[in-house]
């Protein structure tokens, strides 16, 4: 029997709240306008975590910006299965060559699918490429990656809303909350 | 601004050519590194960590990854804690002697999470411990053996495992590795040196039962 999906009742606490996600996002806004001010940036949003950070941020920042998404598939292939290769489901729409770039990421934790992306980016020549990321989870980091925006560190706890998703679900909440364990343990 | 970056687009790893994995979670490890197109080398290097008074080594460290482009060597564990307990304080040795070397203990809680990450928590069960790990055929005979015997001996069955769980019905992801091997060249361990030891206890239980 599967389990019923309680939106609100599933999370354990309140990680960050919605106030302070609008207070934070509005202070990246105004940093990147003043760090990229004359230059021409390109917002790289990776889909689906980021979206409601990146069409938040996009309206933080006060300097014309161009937008562009991604996605890539995630790892989750059977045991069995021998080997597989990321795949870019959704490429850029547009060039960036000559362009500088800022990839909005929901959340950086072993910093694989960001270490693929990266060097995927770099082979389209921007002038400069850079990352801007809501939530940093350092304590499960494999790949070190230097990151220039940060919203907040967060422990290590498994967190969904606010693009963040568990089963694809979650993704609506308007803040980060810490899924309750015996959420992830029954089937979903 | 930084400069652009080096324009190199991921090399994926050859994955035709795979190690034998000691443990099923380190065939999944190896199974995302090659999904992330992040190379990787098994078990290349051992170091040295304690010697006798001859100078000859007594303990080693043989990291499970090297990951080269990243320079940093991976350690995955995720056995029991008493065997963490003993790795974590070889990784201090390690990073005594040798602190130019990074490396990452990925311990059972890390790789949980990761599963959980990737929709695969329900297989953390088969991938962890003592049933991910992949039983030789020589130490499962011995172990057969021992069963067979009888003998009933705390300090030779942590040595060789618990025997009922080693010769459980391998899992799917168990299997999905394939048995494990000594990789060519590599330093004996004393994990192995207590199989060993081991093998001629059981030898001697043998002979004294005849």
């Amino acid at each position: 029997m599967t389990r019923r999906v309680d939106l609100h009742g599933d999370i354990g606490e309140i990680l960050v709240s919605e106030d302070e996600i609008q207070s934070k996002v509005v202070e990246l806004g105004r940093r990147i306008s003043v760090d990229y001010a004359e230059r021409q940036l390109t917002l790289v949003s990776v889909l689906k975590g980021s979206l409601p950070f990146m069409a938040d941020l996009m309206r933080a920042i006060s300097i014309p910006v161009r937008i562009d998404l991604m996605e890539v598939s995630s790892y989750g292939g059977t045991a069995t299965e021998s080997s597989g290769l990321v795949r870019i489901l959704k490429d850029l729409s547009a060039t960036i060559e000559g362009d500088d770039v800022l990839i909005v990421e929901d959340i950086i934790d072993t910093g694989l699918t960001l270490n693929y992306l990266i060097r995927y980016l770099r082979g389209k020549n921007p002038a400069t490429l850079r990352i801007c990321t809501l939530l940093d989870k350092p304590a499960r980091r494999l790949v070190d990656i230097p990151v220039d925006y940060i919203g907040f560190t967060i422990p290590d706890q498994f967190v969904v809303g606010y693009g963040l998703d568990y089963g694809e679900v979650y993704r609506n909440l308007r803040f980060v909350g810490v899924l309750k364990p015996e959420v992830y343990s029954e089937p979903a | 601004m930084t400069d652009p970056p080096d324009a190199s687009a991921p090399d994926p790893t050859d994955a035709g050519d795979r190690p034998t994995f000691a443990h099923a979670s380190e065939a999944e490890m190896a199974r995302i590194l090659d999904f992330y197109a992040v190379r990787w080398v098994y078990e290349p290097d051992t170091f040295p960590i304690l010697w006798n008074l001859e100078g000859g080594v007594v303990e080693s460290f043989s990291p499970d990854f090297w990951l080269p482009d990243l320079d940093l060597y991976l350690e995955m564990t995720t056995l029991r804690q008493r065997l963490v307990r003993r790795k974590n304080r070889k990784l201090r040795r390690l990073r005594e002697l040798y602190p130019d070397i990074r490396v990452k203990l990925f311990y059972a809680r890390d790789f949980r999470a990761l599963m959980l990450k990737y929709g695969k928590l329900a297989l953390v069960g088969a991938l962890s411990g003592t049933p991910g790990q992949v039983v030789p055929a020589r130490r499962a005979a011995a172990l057969v053996e021992v069963l067979a015997a009888g003998i009933v001996d705390p300090e030779l069955a942590a040595a060789i495992g618990d025997p009922e769980q080693a010769l459980a019905p391998p899992s799917a992801a168990a299997l999905a590795a394939p048995a494990a091997a000594v990789p060519a060249g590599r330093t004996s361990s004393p994990r192995r040196g207590a199989g060993r030891r081991a093998r001629r206890r059981l030898a001697a239980e043998r002979r004294a039962a005849r």
